[in-house]
């Protein structure tokens, strides 16, 4: 009974973490600050994955995506030339805020309407899936689905080479 | 309410979030950001129904992981197509790009 209560507890402070760093993310008005909530909340992702059990994930989701992602995303911002006093500083129309809105609105109302009109029961604990059961599942049912993803992550990295390749210029 | 619908509320909140930072945001990079959100919530949503139903469970999280994969893809693209755009046209907010001619 105390533990439901910690995990209850946990669970509220990584969902106000997720929400804080999500709004800080969209709304601030430097790209830094906004890169600053993104990691936030994608360290309280990492949480969540902790409390439902799933720890190989968690630390994946911080490996990749705090290791690597979001400092891509710090390189791109270095390489755009990011103005210091922020680029999403100029002002926005009513219409704009009430356009964004409704896109934030509109799938959370309907989602938030299923989970309540049609409740779905679900087992009291997650189940425990160590990392060899994650390991035999790469090498059985999903072998494809695995080598799949490495001809993607292939494709991509050759293609961005290929897109910022600087062509030297003919003197 | 049971703890796997919170769960999906929570990732639907991010889905929101990150459909704003898209429709909201005026640069390329701060765009990439709402769609980082984006895989995040469905990330999360894929391991809560894995984890808290009968379902095989080894799916759900392998899911995710190939999400992360296919975000760190998507990512280098960007970069790139960031590059791109911010040396041939000095900044990387999307009205310069979605210009004809100018």
């Amino acid at each position: 009974m105390n533990m439901e209560l910690f995990a209850r507890l946990a669970f509220g402070i990584y969902a106000v973490v997720i929400l804080a760093g999500g709004a800080l993310a969209v709304s601030s008005p430097s790209l830094i600050r906004a890169m600053v909530g993104l990691v936030t909340a994608l360290f309280g992702v990492a949480g969540m994955y902790l409390l439902m059990d799933a720890t190989l994930v968690a630390f994946m989701q911080i490996l990749i995506y705090v290791g690597a992602v979001s400092v891509l995303i710090f390189f791109a911002i270095m390489l755009a030339h990011a103005s210091p006093d922020g680029d999403e500083a100029a002002p926005a129309s009513i219409w704009e805020y009430v356009r964004s809105g409704l896109v934030f609105v509109v799938p959370v109302g309907v989602v938030a309407l299923t989970a309540t009109v049609f409740p779905v029961d679900s087992m009291p604990l997650p189940k425990q899936i160590g990392p060899e059961a994650l390991g035999e599942g790469l090498l059985g049912p999903y072998t494809l689905a695995f080598e799949l993803i490495s001809v993607v992550l292939l494709a991509a990295m050759a293609g961005a080479v290929l897109v910022a390749f600087e062509r030297r210029k003919p003197r | 309410m049971s703890p796997l619908s919170w769960y999906q509320l929570v990732a639907a909140l991010l889905l929101g979030i990150g459909l704003y930072g898209v429709v909201s945001r005026k640069t390329l990079i701060g765009m990439l950001i709402g769609v980082e959100l984006m895989l995040n919530g469905a990330g999360l949503s894929m391991v809560a129904a894995a984890q808290l139903t009968p379902m095989d469970g080894v799916l759900g999280q392998l899911g995710t992981l190939f999400v992360m994969g296919l975000a760190a893809a998507e990512a280098t693209l960007v970069l790139a197509i960031v590059l791109v755009v911010a040396r041939r046209m000095g900044n990387a907010r999307s009205d310069t790009v979605s210009e004809l001619k100018g």
